[in-house]
Order: C-alpha cells, then sequence, then structure tokens
C-alpha cells in the first residue's frame, strides 16, 4: 500500500522521502508522511521503528539529513522546537509538557504571559483566561481551580491542560507522543473523546500510541513504521482492526 | 452529592454535546458557560432566577465561584467552618502554595521565646533591648544573602561562593573608600562585583554544564585567594560617615537601618518573583527546565539572571556588614553559604527548585539566628548551636518532603 493522503482534505503538514542516520543506522529511510487539515493521524510501529525520530522531526528537533518538509503547501525547515511552534505544531511529550511546581494558570501562559507595564503579570486576565479556556473540557473534570498546582492534577488531566495550551495558542498540528501510556481507561476515553471534539474544530493530530483499540475509534488514517520505513499507510475505512493488529506486530 | 456545596447540574455545558439537551438560547448558554459545569443529564431548563436561588442556597464566600474556579464545588474535605472553607478555592489554593504554614510555626516559637522570657527573665533575658538589637542587626546580613540565595535555588541552582564573594567585594570597598574614593561609588563598584561574580559562576555552570554546586565551590577557592592576594591576610578596617552611614548603618528609633532593606529587598522580590515575568520564568525553569524550553523561556538567560542577583545581593550584604561592624577579616563568613541555604530550606524553598517564598527566605533566617540566641541565652555550649541547626536544617528538609508528598496525593 501506499501513501494515501486524504482526498476531500487540505494538506497541512507534508513530510516528503526524509532520511535521518544515527551512526549508520538508519532511523528514518526514505519517510512520506502527510496530515490533512482536521485529521488525525495514528503513527504506529514497534519500538525503535523510528516513530520518535519522525516526531522530533515534526517538532523541528531533529533536522532530516535529505528530504523536505512542506506546511500548507510551502516548503519550510525546522531547526527547534520553537521554529515548530511558530508554524502552529505542538509536541505533546508524555513527562514534560507542564511545570508541576506550578498552578494550572501559569502553566497555560507559560513563556507568552499576559502583562502589563514593566513586564507585571495580569493576573486576573490569565486565571479568567485559561479557566474560559479548560472550562467544559470532559478530561479535565475535578480541577476545582485554575490556581491548583500541576502536581495535583490526574495524568489525564496533565495531558488535557497541556493539550488545551496548545488550542488557546491556535496551534494546527498536535503531535502527541505517546498521550495514554500512563492513563486508565476512563482518562484515555476522555482524552481521545477531547482530542475528537477538537477535530471537529478543525485541529490536527498526529497520535503516537500502542493503544490500537482506542487509536482505532478514533484515527482517521494510520501509518505503520518499521524499522525506520512506512510498513503502511492507509485511511480507516480501508481496513479492519485485527489487520492494524498484523502491520504494527509484523513490523 | 458530596461535600457540603450546591451542586448545579446543567446539561449541554461541555466543548462537544455529550447528553441529547443544549442550552436553547444563546444568552442561556453563555450564562451557563460562567457556571461551573456538573455532571451532564439532569437539568438543562434553569432560568437565571433559579441559577441565582441555587448560587444562594450557599451562604459562604467558599461556594461562590471565583474568577479562575473551574467547577464550584468546594472540595469535601474541607469542613464547611473552617478559615479555608471561608476562602473561594483559588484562594485556597494560593495560601496553600504561599509560605503561611511556615509564618504560623514562626510566631508559635517567638511567642514561646516571649512567654519563656517574661517568666524567666533574669535566666532568659529574650526580651532585652541589647538582644533583640543584636537580632536586628544580624538577621537582615543573614536574610538578605538568603533571599539572593533562595531566588536562584528556586530557579534550580545554589552558590557556595556567597561567603567569599562577601568578603572580598566589601574588602576592595573599604579598600577602594581608604584610598579617597567616594564611598558611594566604591559600594558600587562592590556591587557590580558581586554581580559579576554571579554571573561568572552562572556561564561556567551553563557553559560546561556542571553542578552549580561545584562551579561555586571551585569559585569560593578563587574568590577567598583573591582576597588575599590583593588585600593579604590582615584585617581591613572601615568607617564611614555622613549620608552613606546613616543609609547603611544608620537607625530609625531603635530599629537599623538594615532591617529596612531588608523588608525593601524583600517586598521588590516578592513583587518581582510572583507578579514579574522573569519571576514567573525563575519558577518555571527551577521547576522543569525542558517544558519551559519548549514554551520559548530561556532557561540559560534566565538562569543568569538569578546568578547575577544572588552575587549582586550577597555584595550587598557585605556592604552592609562592613560599614556597621568597621572591619572585614578575610578568610571569615565561611559559615555563610551553608547558613543561607539552611535558612532557605527553612523557609521551604525547594531543593530540587521550582517552589519557595520571599517570606519563607527571610523568616528561615530569622528563625535560624533567633535559635542560635536561645540556645545562647539558655547557656548551651557552643557546639550544641552547630548541632541543633543542622539537626533543624534536616528536620526541616524531611517535614516539606511529607508534607509536599500528601499535599500532591
Amino acid at each position: 500500500m501506499t501513501s494515501t493522503p486524504s482526498n476531500e482534505r487540505p494538506s497541512l503538514l507534508a513530510i516528503r522521502d526524509v532520511c535521518k542516520t544515527y551512526a549508520g543506522v538508519a532511523a528514518l529511510d526514505n519517510v512520506s508522511f502527510d496530515v490533512g487539515k482536521g485529521e488525525i493521524v495514528g503513527l504506529l510501529g514497534d519500538n525503535g521503528a523510528g516513530k520518535s525520530t519522525l516526531v522530533n522531526v515534526m517538532s523541528g528537533v531533529v533536522v532530516p539529513d535529505s528530504g523536505s518538509i512542506s506546511w500548507e503547501g510551502q516548503p519550510v525547515s525546522m531547526h527547534n522546537r520553537i521554529d515548530s511552534a511558530a508554524l502552529g505544531i505542538e509536541t505533546i511529550f508524555q513527562e514534560s509538557a507542564l511545570v508541576a511546581s506550578m498552578s494550572v494558570t501559569r502553566n497555560i501562559f507559560m513563556g507568552r504571559e499576559l502583562t502589563g507595564r514593566l513586564g507585571f503579570l495580569k493576573q486576573r486576565a490569565m486565571r479568567e483566561a485559561s479557566a474560559e479556556t479548560l472550562r467544559g473540557i470532559v478530561a479535565i473534570r475535578g480541577v476545582k481551580s485554575t490556581e491548583q498546582l500541576v502536581s495535583s492534577l490526574s495524568g489525564g488531566q496533565k495531558q488535557a491542560v497541556a493539550i488545551a495550551r496548545a488550542v488557546y495558542y491556535k496551534r494546527k498540528l498536535l503531535v502527541l507522543d505517546e498521550p495514554t501510556s500512563a492513563l486508565a481507561a476512563r482518562a484515555t476515553a476522555a482524552l481521545f473523546e477531547y482530542i475528537g471534539v477538537l477535530r471537529e474544530q478543525g485541529l490536527s493530530s498526529v497520535l503516537v500510541t500502542h493503544d490500537l483499540y482506542d487509536a482505532y475509534k478514533i484515527c482517521d488514517r494510520f501509518v505503520v513504521l518499521g524499522r525506520g520505513q512506512v510498513v503502511m499507510s492507509a485511511r480507516r475505512e480501508e481496513l479492519e482492526l485485527d489487520d492494524l493488529f498484523k502491520f504494527v506486530s509484523r513490523g | 452529592m458530596t461535600g457540603t456545596g450546591f451542586r448545579i447540574r446543567v446539561e449541554g455545558l461541555s466543548a462537544f454535546p455529550v447528553g441529547t439537551g443544549k442550552a436553547d438560547k444563546p444568552a442561556d448558554q453563555e450564562r451557563a458557560n460562567l457556571l461551573p459545569h456538573g455532571e451532564t443529564g439532569v437539568n438543562n431548563k434553569m432560568t437565571s432566577r433559579q441559577e441565582r436561588l441555587v448560587l444562594e442556597e450557599g451562604t459562604e464566600a467558599a461556594e461562590r465561584p471565583s474568577v479562575g474556579e473551574i467547577s464550584g464545588t468546594p472540595s469535601s474535605r474541607v469542613k464547611r467552618y473552617s478559615l479555608m472553607a471561608r476562602l473561594s478555592p483559588d484562594q485556597r489554593y494560593r495560601v496553600r502554595q504561599s509560605a503561611l504554614d511556615f509564618t504560623a510555626l514562626f510566631i508559635v516559637i517567638q511567642v514561646a521565646s516571649v512567654i519563656a522570657s517574661v517568666i524567666w527573665p533574669n535566666s532568659f533575658a529574650y526580651i532585652n533591648s541589647a538582644n533583640l538589637l543584636t537580632g536586628f542587626e544580624a538577621i537582615p546580613l543573614l536574610g538578605i544573602t538568603a533571599i539572593g540565595v533562595g531566588v536562584l535555588m528556586i530557579a534550580g541552582e545554589f552558590d557556595l561562593s556567597v561567603g567569599a564573594n562577601f568578603i572580598f567585594s566589601s574588602i576592595v570597598m573599604a579598600m577602594l573608600a581608604n584610598q579617597g574614593l567616594p564611598v558611594f561609588v566604591a559600594a558600587l563598584i562592590a556591587l557590580a562585583i558581586g554581580c559579576g561574580i554571579g554571573l561568572l559562576n552562572g556561564l561556567i555552570t551553563l557553559w560546561f554544564r556542571i553542578p552549580s554546586l561545584i562551579t561555586t565551590l571551585g569559585t569560593t577557592g578563587i574568590w577567598t585567594a583573591a582576597t588575599l592576594y590583593v588585600h593579604g591576610a590582615a584585617s581591613e578596617t572601615f568607617t564611614t560617615s555622613g549620608a552613606f552611614a546613616t543609609l547603611t548603618s544608620g537607625s530609625v528609633g531603635v530599629l537599623p537601618a538594615e532591617l529596612f532593606w531588608m523588608i525593601g529587598l524583600g517586598v521588590f522580590c516578592w513583587a518581582f518573583l510572583q507578579r514579574h515575568r522573569i519571576g514567573n520564568h525563575i519558577f518555571a525553569v527551577g521547576g522543569n527546565a525542558r517544558a519551559a524550553n519548549s514554551t520559548g523561556i530561556s532557561v540559560r538567560r534566565t538562569k543568569l539572571i538569578a546568578f547575577a542577583f544572588a552575587g549582586t545581593l550577597a555584595a550587598f550584604s557585605g556592604v552592609l556588614a562592613a560599614s556597621r561592624v568597621s572591619v572585614i577579616t578575610p578568610g571569615g563568613e565561611t559559615d555563610l553559604p551553608l547558613q543561607v541555604i539552611g535558612a532557605c530550606v527553612i523557609g521551604g524553598t525547594a531543593l530540587m527548585g521550582g517552589s519557595g517564598t520571599v517570606l519563607g527566605m527571610v523568616l528561615g533566617a530569622a528563625l535560624l539566628y533567633w535559635i542560635e540566641d536561645v540556645l545562647l541565652l539558655l547557656g548551651a555550649p557552643g557546639f550544641y548551636l552547630d548541632a541543633f541547626v543542622g539537626a533543624l536544617i534536616i528536620a526541616a528538609a524531611a517535614l516539606y518532603t511529607v508534607a509536599k508528598q500528601r499535599r500532591v496525593s
């Protein structure tokens, strides 16, 4: 099967023939990867298949040896996370997304604080905006105040806050690296539901996960990597959950 | 229903339709959005009047949602009539993050000391003007340095070179002033030296990516040697008069100038840490440098600011001490770095960075001094002091670790 960008969706991110070699070992070998607008792509594969490297390429942390990346039809080059964020890509890694010792509000506005003259914080405005952003998200139910420290939140709530932050800053593509690996079943469902809601609002996501059951329910398309190459790329309509299992386990 | 508070059940409040109903009018929807969302599925035909009624059922302040609140249900663990319950969840979380618990401990110890001194005025002369004055003069020197080191600790780094910095910058000031340079200029040069020592600590630490504990252990030796190199081992005298003396070692009534400097700097640093963008970055960088970096905060620049700040305050403390004591002894203040780190830890500053309060640092320094003072008044031998203070630092660190774990779970 070949790479199949969705027919009906305009392209958001298009990675073409990207290679990356670490000490003679090809982490990515001519990988092409597409994300359409408003599309959730499941990025699957065994450990060492090249998922992390591809995620790092998308977040700008890894610069590929060859190949091209285009964003909304324009060729781009990214050299760090600031570059990718400027385009509208937010990479959310499991443990490093939020500062646990700070409040939810302070995390949402981290690095982009609302300030008045002389750089003093507009605390009230930030509290109002963060409460407004988080209100109604089922995945953070149980969080009583945006002044709560992030360390007091559950894993699912933390992920949801990190995603809500990306939404608040009008990011267009979320790259979620194993968002549910440490979550209970209910929290996973709530989080995926939230990502689904965001799709309705036009936000695209790349979901790196081992959780095939839940991923199958939500993703529009699946890309399976194995030994640095694209093993399979197909829309959900084209395959059954069993097929997915076969491809992932075969690598 | 759990807890004591009201709970409003309104459907269709979540960002996506979970249930079946939705608030029918846009105005209703808007009003509903301002309310905390409850569980879905009961009653969505609530008029504004009903909503108000429900809101008014809970009369306590705790039950009115405040600005940053997401859900209005107060925690069931908070008792209805406790002080904490009178606060909104917003305020409650902010109080928990303040140095309030530590302040309470501090006040208890102070009250106990005062009572003891009233009962045994002769053997325990705690409320004695000489004793108190010595305290007010000594605490700021510790406290001001502790604020600088504490801010640096929040950023996730240490400075062991504050003692050497304190001596080196003040001795250079004294030498320059004694050679005829205007004393204000000499003092500014001392502050610049302190700032430079801090910056150098930061540059070495960040450039070579080594722990700042090691960097500053090394620079302690370097600056102690530098003091001996530029000055020699003899003490330097430093006598001042006029405006400089009034500003640095004068007094208002019985209260010495240093105390006002410490209070002023404390307020400034509180505003800087809690209310300013850079202060916010300092917390972020110390709490999780990777997360801070990924939001665009420059970890290096933020840490450098903190290093420079710690160095400057150590030098400032040295200037005040030189003016007060009039003699600077090379090789002195070897205890200072560990004392101020101890004061910060006692005051609740996290050893791994990311949290701490200015009030905690200042009160930690005061407590450290006063415990020594009380032990002296009780006639304990000198070596007891060190043991007691050491034990206190360990106990404080252990206590905060336990408290933090309880808070998280």
